[in-house]
């Protein structure tokens, strides 16, 4: 049986960062599509992690 | 906070939540997606408008039953117009659209399926809690013998295993025997199929390499597509044949994949609460239930499905509420997975009948093949069930000696007389995916 400490508050906040920084790459890209594609599907993950760690935050406060 | 078991569970946190916070986020989620649906959907905004439905009337939990539920016919109605296909059910810009999937057309106009490269990534989520509670880990070898198309069927279970880590082997346009041959070459530990294939591929094992499936080195079996895998004896059928753990789940194309069997095997399957509301309601009133036992109809919502939302859907699917399971999970167990469909589950000589029910009886006497089929008629006006079953060669015994037995479970398992047809052993239509087993005749005159 493994178990584990785990933070959840700091976990949503490493995803806001980690989402705020993609959507700032967003912004620098210019339109490169390299960049603006890779980061749609960064994003689509991202909202994964939200929908598993941060969309828990208002109910386990 | 300290999470136990930590490596039984996709999410533990979620997945063991206590039902108290579970619901409060439900609710949360629901309304946002009530929310959206509204503003972003012509056809919500019509179908809630017609019934002077507002999304803000949601302001508490029994609010969630007076918000209109969706049918088949809605999405197919609000289709076939621009933007094309998907007409008013799309939620999002055209070109957010990545995926394109649709429903098999079997109760009429088929219902196209619009995901966003976000919505796939959900789908292949749900899919992600299925396999990990089932045991499918990185170093499982997947094969999928299953012929790719526009169909969503093990498309998100093809991703999912790679989002888990498992390795995947396409088995697409290949026919059985290539597929044994292949799975044999590449030692593959775990397979998906429907349970009529799953049967079907353990007797060409037997039949053409001359050996036991079981002594390929499968391991563990994933079903969908038909309730197989919840029926226990069709289960262990499976299970001896490949020497394999058999799990279930199931999904549907506007759905997703909203319930699963965990590895403890507790005869039944975990709706998915993270990510889905499942409820369970009277068949003729609609209202919700509750209590365990009690059959009812299963209408879900997507939470986080955005470009063609999924609110409130009547899956006509029925199954009933269970004990909980000593898996650990809050979610909730449906006893015996899905029964049936609403319109499959019918009245014959009064008495409420469902073919699975005659599946379990069949499968579960070793002198019994596979396949059976099942006719309801008429006769003047009385209704006449004809079973049509086959027994092994290999059995050594005569119709006269096991129709009895046969009757006697029959009547016990659903309370009704049969008229029995023993037929040559592979002489009843062999089905290489999903089976139609069943025939209502009454309805057609």
């Amino acid at each position: 049986m493994l178990s584990a400490q785990i933070d959840l508050r700091e976990m949503d906040a490493i995803i806001k960062e980690v989402k705020a920084g993609i959507l700032k790459l967003m912004e620098l890209s210019g339109g490169m599509q390299c960049v603006d594609r890779n980061c749609e599907r960064i994003l689509a993950g991202i909202k994964m992690l939200e929908i598993n760690v941060s969309d828990l935050q208002d109910v386990m406060e | 906070m300290e999470i136990k078991n930590i490596d039984r569970y996709w999410n533990p946190v979620l997945e063991t939540l206590p039902r108290e916070q579970l619901r409060a986020m439900q609710f949360n989620k629901f309304k946002r997606i009530v929310e959206w649906g509204y503003n972003n959907s012509k056809m919500y905004r019509r179908i809630y408008d017609a019934a002077g439905f507002q999304p803000g009337d949601v302001k508490n939990w029994d609010d969630i039953y007076t918000v209109p539920t969706l049918q088949k016919e809605d999405y197919r109605s609000a289709q076939a117009k621009d933007p094309w296909p998907y007409g008013d059910s799309l939620c999002v810009p055209l070109e957010k659209v990545t995926e394109y999937h649709q429903t098999s057309g079997t109760t009429g106009q088929p219902v196209y399926q619009p995901d966003t490269w976000q919505d796939w990534e959900w789908w292949n989520e749900s899919w992600a809690y299925i396999l990990w509670s089932q045991g499918f880990r990185n170093t499982d070898r997947v094969f999928i013998p299953f012929g790719y198309n526009i169909f969503v069927a093990y498309w998100a279970g093809h991703y999912a295993c790679e989002k888990v880590g498992c390795e995947v082997v396409p088995g697409g346009i290949l026919n059985t025997e290539e597929r044994l041959l292949k799975i044999q070459e590449l030692k593959a530990t775990a397979l998906m199929a429907t349970p009529t294939y799953v049967l079907s591929m353990a007797d060409t094992c037997r039949r053409v390499l001359g050996k036991e499936a079981s002594e390929l080195t499968v391991r563990r079996i994933l079903c969908a597509g038909e309730p197989g895998a919840s029926i226990p004896t069709t289960k262990k059928r499976m299970e001896e044949a490949w020497g394999a753990k058999v799990f279930d789940h199931v999904g549907a194309t506007e759905i997703g994949a909203w319930a699963y069997e965990c590895s403890f095997q507790p005869g039944g399957m975990h709706a998915n609460e993270a990510l889905f509301l499942v409820e369970l309601v009277d068949i003729d009133t609609g209202k919700p239930i509750e209590e365990l036992n009690r059959p009812g109809k299963i209408v879900i919502t997507a939470f986080d499905r955005f470009a063609q939302p999924c609110i409130r859907f009547d899956s006509k699917d029925v199954s009933m509420w269970g004990e909980p399971c000593a898996c650990g999970r809050s979610f909730r167990l449906l006893k015996g997975g899905v029964h049936g469909r609403v319109d499959h589950i019918t009245k014959v000589k009064g008495v409420l009948f469902s073919p699975i029910s005659v599946e379990e009886v069949v499968r579960g006497m070793p002198q019994f093949g596979d396949e059976y089929e099942l006719v309801v008629s008429k006769k003047g006006d009385v209704d006449v069930i004809t079973l049509k079953v086959e027994l092994l060669p290999q059995a050594g015994v005569t119709p006269e000696e096991v129709q009895p037995e046969l009757e006697r479970q029959l009547r016990l398992k659903t309370n009704l007389a049969y008229k029995i047809e023993f037929h040559p052993f592979g002489s009843l239509p062999r089905y290489e995916i999903k089976a139609k087993r069943f025939k209502d005749l009454r309805q057609h005159g």
